[in-house]
């Protein structure tokens, strides 16, 4: 201790290792990190979402104005499900083709999300730990499982927006900074056109602690809190109306067409401690070394006054990403336990966390300052090597890297996009035939826009993965063979032959066979052509027009309002951080020492 | 409030963790594994056969069990190809039967998520007492032999040659082959509409058939269209019959004016091979009472059949089709080894029937 105690005595001027990490620096490292393995389009052969989003695209592409898609499901509509990523997708597609432009929207939004949990972490903590929270983001297993395993490219690009408008918000509440305002709502605006379950969960877990530090911060600047929380409620209220408007049709989607179909079971819900397998895919890889931490982020938390409702924050969130193993979120949400899946809660959990986690790399790097440092970053990169190296370890895997090219070339020659088709042991590869043929499936990744009653009726997903649903799922798959010639099913893809028997009973023959007969066609000779299904889902044109400008002029318009609205650097406030023990001033090395020689 | 806050936070994770652990079936679970009733035993062993644990389940099984690993697990995960190895275990009943101080006659109603639907199979297990816990007595599978022989291929088989790949499937520039619907019965069930009765390929050639019925109203709308499904037998050879049938849940008879049906066929190669004989067919109840038709067939060609359908037409006096049920058979019909098999009947069916015909469809690996 006492030789310590000499070291740091030493120190006249900030070392390097005591200043913070330049922004610049934070998006250079998420590129590096992020940017080659999303050139390598990782995420669309190992995880299983993207190729769903690529289709969703696709279909923007081809139709902007027009959100009802014929291709799954007899008939859907895209206003379910909010379509700012998607709609960036298309756009970037004239230029550089599908699945470069997803990668290149998920790139975006990992950079911003690293930013965004940088500047939400400065709102708690001094620059410094902040911009360790920002370099720990980028290295987040959490944020890696989303990415490559979980593919859920709107929550990443959603959570990135929301994080960088709550320091608007948090501006506006103390300062009422009109400029603080626009660049808020417009941010929370494009958050939710991007994912509307992260506004709804985030209005509650992220916003309103931030309210409270703005109420907090106020009061030890002698303010009166009332005005404080008035500005707080008046951007709930312009947000909420903003958000009303923007997404509209979709609201009239689910209002119309609630979720009332059979709870399909999720891994995510289930109680980790009674399947090993399940804690390590939704414990342990998306956390990482943060586990190691989660000790002093309670201690620090708690004992720090200003960090009691984030921890608070942090703490309801973790316990609603163990989906089933507490039951919290049984009793938060009810039925709606059984529809929401609960990964992305852990990504939310995570940002919430790394302010306090920056603190913590602050201190061990005071501490042991060259060491300290190859230490936090050990476990930095192990946490990312685990949920990369995962996608390989995982007993999960994903057929989404499957070649699918003799599928869309047989859908696509000699008229047989007449009929309906449906795939069987395809997977997550289903999305990637449907972005590419013309015909259109009865079948389709999207579970929340089902309305065919031999899927909403059984509590199975997708009926290419039916086997995996027991009985629910085969009753399922059966009822739809069943009504074959109603929606002009005739042919069936096969990519396990474990529903080759059901088929062969069922009036099916093979016709076909691909890749050494790895894929096979079956055909159902007596199917007449689809004819299309009538549906009250179908939006109206006006809602078309509206889901093609809306979502998408947010964005541009939080991007013009961050590029053009500067703040002026005398209403910039500063939190009241420097007054508190647990965290470290800026560039004032000598406060670091004695705080050190105290602890 | 710091620490106090900690120990609130703390403690509060520990509880909800270990409520949640409660509530999801852990204790269950550890006093199923503790296998400290005969029911707790067979429940104990039917999980680890849910979860594939075959040698976990092995292990637990009473030391007097004279079967072996390898027997035990082609019983519960199926051989051959057959219907059970395209099957898992969904869940699994368990109820007392007989127990005494060191035995126990346990009845097990095993629910199958198989690659043709839902298959139930009960079992009643005898438990003995091992200490402080019950095992399993586990009956050794008999497989039976069958000597060394040569089979003779002697059936008939056609080929279609000619056919212009470039056409669309199931267009085809040649007349189908001549099939005709020899009988059709409406009647009314629990709950739904059932078409039934006997369709004929009258033709030369084989046929793949396909049977769907419309019901019509008054005004000859339709009601609703379906098809006849697993519930026939879609290769015909020349002059063979088949019973079908077609259900239409939810729909009542007094709206159904007429039926409209149609039956299309189309020419493809087949074989009379393998042939599957039926014998020792009985009407008779079966461990839980129900009517059943029970008998055994015989695969008397040389290949082995991994799936077997057997679809049953049932008559009245007048030779009337009045039902036809069908069941699939869970093992392997291995060439010249006889296999049980059972489909259910109605209880009104089975009181008002004459006679009865079985055909068996067949799915075999190798030919598809």
């Amino acid at each position: 201790m006492r030789n310590r105690q000499e070291t740091f005595a030493l120190r006249t001027e900030a070392s390097i290792w005591q200043r913070p990490i330049p922004v610049a620096a934070i998006i250079l490292l998420a590129l590096a990190i992020h940017g080659p393995l999303l050139v390598m389009q990782l995420p669309a052969t190992t995880s299983y979402d993207a190729n769903l989003h690529i289709f969703f695209a696709s279909h923007y592409a081809h139709h902007w104005f027009n959100p009802w898609n014929e291709k799954w499901f007899a008939g859907f509509s895209q206003t379910t499900y909010p379509p700012l990523a998607h709609q960036w997708i298309a756009l970037l597609s004239y230029v550089v083709g599908l699945a470069e432009a997803f990668m290149l929207v998920q790139l975006a939004a990992v950079v911003l999300l690293a930013v965004g949990a940088y500047r939400f972490a400065k709102l708690w903590v001094n620059e410094r730990a902040a911009s360790y929270a920002g370099v720990l983001a980028v290295f987040a297993g959490s944020i890696a499982f989303l990415v490559y395993s979980a593919g859920q490219l709107p929550t990443t690009l959603s959570a990135s927006l929301y994080f960088l408008a709550l320091p608007y918000f948090y501006s506006w509440c103390i300062s009422a900074s009109w400029r603080s305002l626009l660049k808020g709502v417009a941010l929370a605006l494009a958050a939710a056109s991007a994912h509307h379950v992260t506004l709804i969960f985030g209005s509650v877990l992220f916003a309103a602690p931030v309210l409270w530090l703005a109420w907090y911060d106020g009061r030890e600047n002698e303010r009166p809190g009332a005005p404080i929380l008035g500005r707080g409620l008046v951007f709930a209220a312009i947000a909420a109306v903003g958000v009303g408007v923007v997404l509209l049709p979709y609201w009239i989607a689910i209002i119309r067409h609630p979720i009332e179909q059979m709870p399909i079971p999720h891994a995510s819900r289930s109680n980790f401690l009674m399947n090993w397998v399940y804690g390590m895919n939704y414990f342990i890889v998306p956390y990482g070394a943060l586990i190691l931490a989660l000790p002093f982020i309670v201690i620090k938390g708690a004992s720090n006054p200003r960090l009691r409702v984030l921890l608070l924050a942090f703490w309801v969130t973790f316990l609603i990403a163990l989906g089933g193993t507490t039951p919290v979120p049984r009793w938060i949400f009810g039925r709606a336990f059984e529809i929401l899946t609960y990964e992305r809660f852990t990504l939310w959990a995570t940002v919430l966390a790394l302010p306090i986690v920056g603190l913590l790399v602050a201190h061990v790097i005071d501490r042991f300052p060259g060491l300290g440092a190859i230490g936090v970053s050990t476990a930095a990169i192990a946490s990312l090597a685990l949920a990369m190296g995962w996608l390989y370890w995982s007993p999960f895997r994903t057929s989404s890297s499957l070649n699918v090219d003799s599928v869309v070339a047989f859908l696509n020659r000699d008229g047989h996009d007449q009929y309906r088709y449906l795939t069987l042991g395809f997977g997550n590869a289903l999305p990637k035939v449907s972005t590419y043929a013309a015909a259109n499936s009865v079948d389709g990744e999207y579970n929340s826009a089902r309305l065919l009653p031999e899927m909403t009726r059984y509590g199975a997903a997708q009926l290419t993965n039916a086997k995996f649903f027991g009985v629910a799922g085969m009753d399922s798959l059966r009822a739809m063979l069943l009504h074959a010639n109603h929606y002009g099913l005739k042919f069936i893809f096969v990519h396990d032959p474990f529903y080759e028997p059901l088929l062969v009973f069922g009036g099916w023959r093979q016709v076909e066979s691909y890749d050494s007969g790895a894929i096979t066609v079956w055909s159902k000779d007596d199917a007449p052509p689809a004819r299309t299904i009538s549906s009250d889902a179908v939006p109206a044109p006006w809602e078309g027009w509206m889901w093609g400008l809306l979502p998408m002029g947010s964005s541009f318009l939080a991007i013009l309002f961050a590029w053009l609205l500067v703040e002026p650097r005398r209403v910039q406030v500063e939190p009241r951080r420097a007054h508190e023990g647990a965290t470290l001033p800026r560039e004032t090395p000598e406060r670091v020492y004695a705080s050190e020689v105290r602890s | 409030m710091k620490r106090g806050l900690v120990a609130f936070l703390a403690l509060a994770t520990v509880v909800l963790v270990a409520v949640a652990w409660l509530q999801s079936g852990g204790l269950r679970q550890h006093a199923m594994f503790s296998a400290v009733t005969p029911e707790e035993a067979v429940q104990a062993l039917m999980s680890e056969i849910q979860a594939h644990n075959y040698q976990q389940a092995y292990a637990s099984l009473d030391r007097s069990s004279d079967t072996d690993l390898a027997s035990f697990i082609r019983d519960v995960a199926g051989s051959d190809g057959s219907l059970r190895t395209y099957s898992s275990l969904q869940a699994a009943e368990v109820s007392p039967l007989h127990a005494d101080r060191d035995q126990a006659l346990v009845r097990v109603r095993m629910n199958w998520s198989s690659a043709v639907g839902s298959l139930d199979d009960v079992r009643d297990l005898r438990v003995r007492r091992d200490g402080s816990v019950w095992r399993v007595v586990w009956p050794k599978l008999a497989l039976p032999t069958v000597p060394l022989q040569v089979v003779a291929v002697n059936y008939l088989s056609w080929d279609v040659i000619g056919r212009n790949t470039s056409q669309n499937w199931g267009a085809q520039d040649v007349d189908s082959p001549k099939v005709r619907i020899t009988s059709m019965n409406a009647i009314a069930r629990p709950g739904r509409v059932v078409i039934l009765g006997e369709v004929e390929n009258e033709d030369t050639v084989p046929a793949y058939l396909n049977v769907n019925a419309t019901l019509l109203k008054a005004d000859g709308s339709p009601i609703e269209e379906e098809g006849s499904f697993d519930l026939i037998s879609h290769v015909l050879l020349p002059k063979q019959v088949s019973p079908y049938r077609i259900d239409f849940p939810g729909v009542r008879m007094d709206a159904v004016k007429s039926v409209r049906m149609d039956a299309r066929a189309l020419l493809v190669p087949a074989s009379a091979d393998p042939v599957i004989s039926v014998s020792d067919q009985a009407l008779s109840k079966d461990g839980l009472n129900r009517n059943v038709l029970k008998g055994e067939l015989v695969n008397q060609s040389g290949r082995p059949v991994n799936i077997a359908q057997v679809l049953a037409a049932y008559y009245d006096n007048s030779g009337k089709v009045i039902w036809v049920s069908d069941g699939y058979v869970d093992q392997a019909l291995m060439p010249q080894v006889p296999v049980p098999f059972a489909v259910d009947i109605p209880d009104d069916i089975a009181a008002g029937l004459k006679n009865y015909r079985v055909i068996v469809n067949h799915y075999s690996r190798l030919s598809n």
